[in-house]
């Protein structure tokens, strides 16, 4: 990336302040996961709270962002990297933004799970949890990647994200076995599926975010198979 | 549109081992460049890079300087330009040039035309006629001047002028069109005329365009060359040079960056 | 005092000093174009263009030979002149900007243009008067045409400097040889700069009475030969106007006048090419 000063420096404030606020944001997206990971896993409500409260504030980041991206480009006309920065913060901005609405949906899933007194039944299914964490530090690496400008970091976060996809199937097989053994556990075991599924698309997200991070980086696409992968 | 794939472009400008001087100051050093036919190529680069001198090899106009000369090699369609039995006048029939400013002749719209053409081919009144019709048409200023072609160049407005100068370049039916900086002067609106035209005229001749304006050699070219103190440093598809340029320095460049 | 009362009288000081200095200029020009005026109109008579200059101690008379002498020679000036200054006009703008040819050329017609015009007159007496041993309108005629080289080769250099170069390059580019370029381009983009040059040095040597002194002389009679001294209106005036006969000081009054109206008529004839070509 280039770490030159551009010769007007309103510009490279303008650039500056829309990096910071999408590291900002994703650290608001980056809670949400954590929270929503351990409601579920510690049953706790205040947790559930928090992440529907946390909603608001993060699609009020994405509007600012994405504002601020549509300013600079009438104003400036970027092109090269400062292009690439615009268009991949807009996209990130878009999945971070999924990824808080992924973690409202866990969230909501917990508290109808515990609105049934059922959640006793499936904290032990403790693969989610973990599901949940893995999410998590996925998004992180994807947005540590982002403030570092460092496409080795996000091909390796693109590599990870089949990982979650192998262990989200699995978590699935292991429902469904469950619900034919017993279906008294099919309400809860559908709302775990949704949460399951939430988490699996976080790290969907976390994946797209580091897709961003290499066109960012280095100027190629890679997020559709057929092309060059980083898999 | 075509495709920009290099290997099924035909050169139509080579330069290799380019070089040219201002009397001691070495201006342009070691060129390596194709420009390809019926492409628009975009010269860019800051002031003193070299890059109108570059265009003004390509028409030899430094013969009319002392002390301004240029070694290597200039190919247009095979022929080395730069060749010291090189009829200048034949190659300027060849290679049509627009300025900066504006520069209408002081005659009529008709005889604007009709001077060039007159210097390279004896035409019969109906054949000249016809052929500044058809000029003008190219340069989309035939339906604004089609009733007053016997009226002063220089009382039309600064974009139509720019226009009747294409035309005059174009009506000469050159292979190549040398644009130097031509919108510079203008006003928004003249200006998207004039790359309007330009995107029209490159499916008959092939452009090459100095320009100050980076949005403009985006918006108009095909191909880009970047240059910086009388060195090529990046020559590639305008795309690729606009997202993901190679060299730094055309990074900071077209970045508005100081390097 | 504050500042801004400071700088506001300095300024009212200051325009009134100038405006003082143009009275002062304007008082005498006026001054003389009314005395003129009024001294002129009076002699106005159409006897001006019918009679010859009267002899001593005759009534009336008019200038019709010094007016036709004059006519005669300033115009075989210009005709003399104008071309050759065109031409070395053309040189040095076109030819001869950076060549040690055109920079003592350009130095020597400097000194040409202000030489006073009474050397030029001694100048052609001794190499033309002296040798063929007599006065005469060829003479006068040759004196004035060094006068207008000059002027005119001044003024046509620097409005062919003024036309900008990249018209030229633009006719160039077309695949122009230079010959078609100065005669289609410059030439007719200096056009009316040039004419306007030709004005003035007319202007200026329709008054000139120094170097007529040596070279036309005077003649009191009818006479369009140019092998003898021809009348002319400067020199009438010059005898005129300082003998004690009162028609004659009222002819010479005529004479000026006439001048001075022409001069006139030729500055804003100019004047006009030249806002006509300025906006061009």
């Amino acid at each position: 990336m280039n770490d030159n000063a551009h010769v007007s420096r309103q510009f490279d404030e303008d650039l500056e302040g829309l990096r910071t606020r999408v590291l900002q944001m994703g650290g608001l997206v980056e809670a949400q996961v954590l929270q929503a990971a351990n409601a579920y896993l510690e049953a706790d409500m205040a947790l559930v709270t928090a992440v529907i409260e946390t909603d608001g504030k993060v699609n009020e980041y994405e509007i600012e962002i994405d504002d601020a991206c549509i300013h600079v480009i009438a104003k400036r006309q970027p092109a090269a990297s400062d292009l690439r920065l615009i268009m991949s913060v807009s996209k990130i901005v878009t999945n971070l933004e999924r990824a808080g609405d992924e973690a409202k949906k866990i969230a909501k899933g917990v508290r109808r799970i515990n609105d049934r007194g059922q959640m006793a039944m499936v904290s032990n299914a403790a693969n989610v949890g973990h599901l949940a964490k893995e999410a998590m530090v996925m998004l992180r690496r994807a947005l540590d990647s982002f403030a570092r400008v460092d496409a080795e970091e996000a091909l390796a976060v693109i590599r990870d994200d089949a990982e979650i996809d192998r262990e989200f199937k699995a978590i699935m097989r292991q429902l469904v076995t469950y619900m034919m053994e017993d279906p008294r556990t099919i309400t809860c075991s559908l709302d775990v599926i949704t949460i399951a599924r939430a988490i699996e698309r976080i790290g969907d997200h976390a994946k797209n975010i580091a897709e961003q991070v290499v066109y960012l980086v280095e100027g190629r696409d890679i997020r559709h198979p057929g092309k060059e992968r980083g898999e | 549109m075509p495709s920009l794939n290099p290997a099924e472009l035909s050169p139509q400008i080579t330069m290799r081992a380019l070089n040219f001087y201002y009397g001691q100051t070495h201006a342009l050093k070691n060129i390596n460049l194709d420009v390809y036919r019926n492409t628009v190529t975009a010269f860019i680069g800051p002031s003193g890079c070299g890059k109108s001198t570059l265009l003004r090899t390509i028409n030899r106009m430094y013969d009319l300087y002392p002390g301004q000369r240029a070694d290597g090699d200039l190919l247009i369609d095979g022929v080395n330009v730069l060749a010291d039995d090189v009829d200048t006048i034949e190659l300027r029939a060849k290679v049509g040039m627009v300025f900066q400013k504006p520069t209408p002749f002081p005659m009529t719209i008709y005889e604007n035309i009709a001077f060039g053409v007159r210097m390279h081919e004896k035409l019969s009144r109906i054949e000249m006629d016809d052929r500044v019709e058809w000029a003008l048409t190219k340069a989309a200023l035939w339906d604004e001047v089609k009733d007053k072609l016997n009226r002063q160049g220089t009382s039309l407005s600064g974009g139509q002028q720019q226009r009747l100068c294409i035309a005059r370049g174009v009506a000469v039916k050159p292979r190549v069109l040398l644009l130097d900086e031509p919108t510079s002067a203008l006003d928004p609106i003249s200006t998207m005329r004039i790359e309007e035209l330009v995107n029209e005229l490159k499916k008959e001749f092939t452009i090459v365009i100095v320009t100050h304006n980076m949005q403009q050699a985006a918006r108009v070219s095909d191909f880009t060359a970047y240059m910086y103190l009388g060195e090529l440093v990046e020559f590639g598809k305008t795309d690729d040079i606009f997202i993901k340029p190679q060299d730094k320095r055309t990074e900071d460049y077209i970045t508005g960056r100081m390097g | 005092m504050n500042l801004v009362q400071r700088r506001k009288l300095i300024n009212v000081i200051a325009l009134g000093y100038s405006l003082a200095a143009i009275a002062f200029g304007l008082v005498w020009l006026i001054w003389i174009l009314v005395m003129v005026f009024e001294k002129g109109v009076g002699a106005m008579t159409l006897n001006l263009f019918t009679e010859m200059t009267p002899p001593p101690g005759d009534v009336g008379g008019g200038l019709k030979n010094a007016i036709a002498g004059s006519a005669l020679m300033v115009s075989l000036a210009m005709l003399i002149g104008t071309p050759v200054a065109v031409l070395a006009g053309i040189y040095l703008a076109e030819y001869g900007r950076r060549t040690t040819l055109g920079k003592v050329t350009r130095f020597l017609n400097d000194i040409l243009l202000s030489a006073p015009s009474i050397v030029i007159g001694l100048f052609v007496y001794a190499i033309y008067v002296a040798r063929v041993g007599e006065f005469s309108g060829m003479a006068g005629a040759v004196a004035l045409a060094l006068l207008v080289l000059p002027v005119v080769i001044r003024t046509t250099e620097d409005m062919l400097v003024l036309v900008p170069n990249t018209l030229r390059e633009a006719a160039y580019a077309l695949g122009a040889p230079q010959w078609k370029v100065i005669v289609m381009i410059t030439l007719r983009a200096a056009k009316t700069g040039i004419v306007t040059g030709a004005l003035l040095a007319l202007a200026r040597i329709s008054g000139e009475t120094a170097p007529l002194l040596f070279t036309a002389l005077n003649n009191q009679f009818w006479s369009l030969d140019l092998g003898k001294p021809m009348s002319n209106l400067p020199m009438v005036i010059f005898q005129f106007a300082m003998s004690p006969y009162e028609n004659w000081q009222e002819l010479a009054w005529a004479g000026v006048f006439l001048i001075t109206l022409g001069v006139l008529l030729l500055n804003i004839v100019a004047r006009v090419l030249f806002r006509k070509s300025a906006t061009q």
